[in-house]
């Protein structure tokens, strides 16, 4: 059951709803009531640069649904793999994504589009043992758009995998990752953000399952909503039975800044193995006044003041980009949706 | 030095669950299973008025309609609900006039498990000794309510809930099902139709009940479920404290415990609801037999000012599917949940609580610690919601979780939903085993292992411990102890 079955099938039912617990908070089949007809075909040469372009040394493209079904990663990448929308049609589209032994892969996924689409990306990451990936999504729907995008991620003992989504809302927008954790050394990050403003919805879902000795998570999500917007963070943890000495830590903070806006959050421990030390924090909350204050009696205007603090909260995420062509890209997008 | 006898004597005292014996007395049963005739028999028992039947044969019908949920993270073989019987009382005339009409076993029961039903006996204590009124349920009958007469000069009412529903019928009218409505869920509505006594409380305006209330539950009979229903009233600037303890013999087969708890907080009234849950938990090895224990408790703070403070220490049952909630309706009420549960062996538990903010300025703290052992396992449910109207909402959540042991489970499952820009909401959950380095260090001090994991357990409870009524608090402590017995090693 998936956006991209009922997209394939036509069927209504094999939408998710709020009746499945994963899809609470996003509920699909409530909304959608006819599924549109496929999406026509995109002309490549029709579409301007993408965020990323100037950065990369490989470009991809997935336009309504077409592109590469595999991507092979072999020595040093820096790859954008640019995923276009137009039109009031549905696609869906599945990518692997398999990077060789000692491979390091610089991922930079960005998502555009233009009308009342509705599209699926599904990709799968098998990832070998001593590589590297780091996976940077700038996800700018169009406001009317429902968009589900899903990341399988397979990782090899030693492997490391870092990424952090960027998220601006669509009509209903959800970025999911579910990563199989191998243990033995390997880390990961699993860090997002979701920017919303009007009627946006998103919905970050992650799930992190340790599966051996010696794993190490660390996960930070920040979340900035407005107007009657709607951020859900749904983020679990799990560590099988014999899984010692993991290492797992999960944060989310959100900060609401109109009554009418909402957030929803579900950060879960699941834990089978009993060496481990695993931890979670979540707080949502409007702005700090006092320190809004402190900034104020220095002499910075109200307006100046807040957009430093919202900037500096989000800005945390950012940081933690190790890729600095991305983090500026990821900077400049934060300061045009905080501005606007 | 008599901290160290004490220690001695309690370590020695460790046995695997000791309320597991059974009373031999005659017993009056309803026929086994379910229908509206075993309903009208129950209503027909307890000589309740029309209107009450309806009610029940309402849920009843209700009932049918619903499904058996499945969402927990419990795991067990389906129940037959007609291979079980839903009224077993002691056999008695007319129904006890005084305590020396009750059958002597019942009275030697609870002499066994520690609770003092006669009134001599609690005031014989220590001088100074604070006194606490008992409502004793056996199977499914209120068998004895002390200290009535002292309760009834404040004005308070304490009594079973069948008295309730024949001499406070405008209360029960009021109140009934106010709070945990007919088909709220599975449970609560099968216990609807079913229920056969329980507490009734009601504090009127103004008075602070003069003692603590207390009900022990027990049940005793084979093949049977308790369903009980409590109902506690404090009217406006009244003030309750509440205990409740339960123990079940060990049998090899699982029994059902469906009860529903309802709290009715008006303005600048509060309720603090304590509870030691000590059902018999089970084989510890085979997982065989134990209580099933789906309980529903919801408090609903409708005054402005209101405050509901629920306290649980869970140490039995073999499943244990619980939320105490808190609905806080009034502006600036306050809801508590302090809460700790144990498994060993094969248990199961899911338990947390809700607090729904629906007032302005309401605040609510959860403090959770969950530690499991043995082969079981422990999830931290709970919901935090704050609604459109909740303007200035507050929560504060910590849910710590302890392992001991390889084979043992632990989850944190917190759903938190903000809907307005003024609610802060903090919430932290750690999950850690115990720490060799403290385990080591208490342990050169000269304590075993076993002492050494009581010691740290203890330090691990303490924040809740210190929100239970004194007696309990020294209770619950042995209670933890005994419960993790046998876990290292």
């Amino acid at each position: 059951m998936s956006l991209a079955s009922a997209i394939r099938t036509g069927d209504l039912a094999e939408l998710p709803s709020r009746r499945d617990e994963d899809w609470r908070w996003t509920d699909l089949r409530g909304l959608i009531r006819q599924l549109p007809a496929p999406s026509a075909p995109l002309a490549s040469g029709a579409l301007a640069v993408g965020p990323f372009d100037a950065l990369a040394s490989r470009r991809e493209l997935i336009a309504n649904g077409q592109g590469p079904a595999i991507l092979q990663i072999e020595g040093e990448q820096v790859l954008a793999l640019r995923i276009v929308s137009q039109g009031e049609g549905a696609h869906a589209a599945a990518i692997r994504i398999q990077v060789a032994p000692g491979a390091k892969l610089t991922l930079l996924e960005s998502y555009e589009g233009e009308g009342a689409y509705l599209a699926q990306t599904s990709l799968t990451f098998t990832i070998s043992s001593g590589a590297e990936v780091e996976r940077i999504v700038l996800a700018d729907e169009a406001e009317d758009a429902v968009t589900v995008s899903e990341a399988q991620v397979e990782l090899a003992p030693g492997a490391r995998f870092g990424q952090a989504v960027l998220a601006g809302g669509a009509r209903r927008q959800r970025l999911e990752t579910r990563l199989k954790h191998p243990g033995g050394h390997a880390e990961v990050r699993m860090d997002g953000a979701y920017l919303l403003a009007g009627k946006r919805h998103c919905d970050l879902t992650t799930e992190v399952t340790h599966g051996a000795v010696d794993g190490t998570t660390s996960e930070l999500i920040k979340g900035v909503v407005r107007d009657q917007s709607r951020g859900v963070f749904q983020g679990r943890i799990v560590v099988a039975e014999g899984a010692d000495r993991t290492d797992a830590r999960m944060g989310h903070h959100a900060l609401i800044l109109d009554d009418r806006a909402e957030v929803d959050a579900k950060p879960e421990l699941l834990i089978f193995a009993d060496d481990v030390s695993c931890a979670h924090g979540n707080t949502v909350g409007a702005l700090d006044e006092e320190a809004l204050f402190y900034m104020r009696q220095r002499g910075i205007p109200e307006a100046e003041a807040r957009a430093l603090l919202i900037e500096a909260f989000v800005g945390e995420v950012v940081d933690r980009i190790t890729h600095e062509g991305a983090q500026d890209v990821a900077r400049a997008w934060l300061a045009a949706k905080l501005g606007g | 030095m008599p901290a160290v006898k004490q220690t001695v004597e309690h370590v020695e005292s460790l046995e695997k669950y000791k309320h597991g014996f059974v009373t031999e007395v005659a017993q009056e049963f309803a026929p086994k299973g379910l229908n509206e005739d075993i309903v009208r028999f129950i209503s027909a028992k307890k000589d309740e008025p029309e209107w009450m039947l309806e009610w029940r044969l309402d849920a009843y019908r209700r009932w049918l309609e619903l499904e058996e949920p499945t969402w927990a993270k419990v795991n067990f073989p389906r129940i037959d609900y007609q291979d079980s019987y839903y009224y077993a009382a002691p056999k008695t005339g007319e129904g006890p006039k005084s305590l020396d009409e009750v059958d002597p076993e019942i009275l030697e029961t609870y002499k066994k498990l520690g609770i003092p039903l006669r009134e001599q006996e609690v005031l014989a204590g220590v001088t100074g000794a604070p006194k606490y009124a008992v409502d004793a349920v056996f199977d499914s009958v209120s068998v004895v309510t002390t200290f009535k007469k002292e309760l009834a000069e404040a004005g308070v009412i304490f009594c079973s809930m069948s008295e309730a529903i024949r001499e406070h019928p405008e209360l029960v009218k009021k109140y009934l099902g106010t709070v945990v409505p007919t088909s709220d869920n599975y449970y609560a509505c099968l216990n609807a139709a079913v229920f056969s006594d329980g507490s009734f409380v009601y504090v009127p305006p103004g008075v602070r009940c003069p003692m603590e209330l207390s009900t022990y539950f027990r049940i005793n009979a084979e093949n049977s479920g308790q369903f009980e229903r409590t109902l506690i009233i404090a009217d406006a600037g009244a003030y309750v404290s509440y205990l409740e303890g339960c123990t079940a013999p060990m049998r090899d087969e699982n029994q059902l415990h469906a009860a529903v708890v309802e709290l009715v907080v008006l303005d600048d009234a509060e309720i603090k609801y304590s509870t030691v849950q000590n059902w018999y938990p089970g084989d510890p090895e085979t997982g065989k037999g134990g209580i099933y224990n789906f309980v529903t408790k919801r408090a609903d703070c409708r005054g402005a000012r209101s405050k509901v403070s629920w306290t649980q220490v869970e140490t039995g049952s073999s499943v244990t599917w619980k939320y105490p909630s808190c609905v806080l309706r009034g502006d600036e009420s306050v809801g508590e949940f302090y809460s700790i549960a144990i498994t060993n062996g094969r248990q199961q538990a899911d338990t947390g609580t809700k607090m729904i903010h629906l007032g302005r300025n309401t605040r609510s703290r959860i403090i959770s610690k969950g530690i499991s052992a043995g082969k079981s396992s422990n999830t931290y449910r709970g919901l935090v919601s704050a609604h459109p109207k909740a303007k200035g909402a507050r929560n504060f959540t910590q849910c710590d979780s302890l392992l001991i042991g390889k084979q043992c489970a632990a989850h944190t499952v917190p759903y938190i939903e903000a809907r307005n820009g003024q609610a802060v909401f903090e919430h932290e959950a750690t999950t850690t085993r115990l720490s060799e380095d403290q385990l080591f260090y208490v342990m050169q001090r000269g304590l075993s292992q076993e002492e050494a994991v009581q010691l740290l357990v203890n330090g691990f409870v303490k924040d809740v411990l210190q929100e239970l009524p004194m007696e309990f608090a020294v209770e619950a402590q042995k209670l933890v102890a005994i419960s993790l017995e046998g876990s290292v090693g």
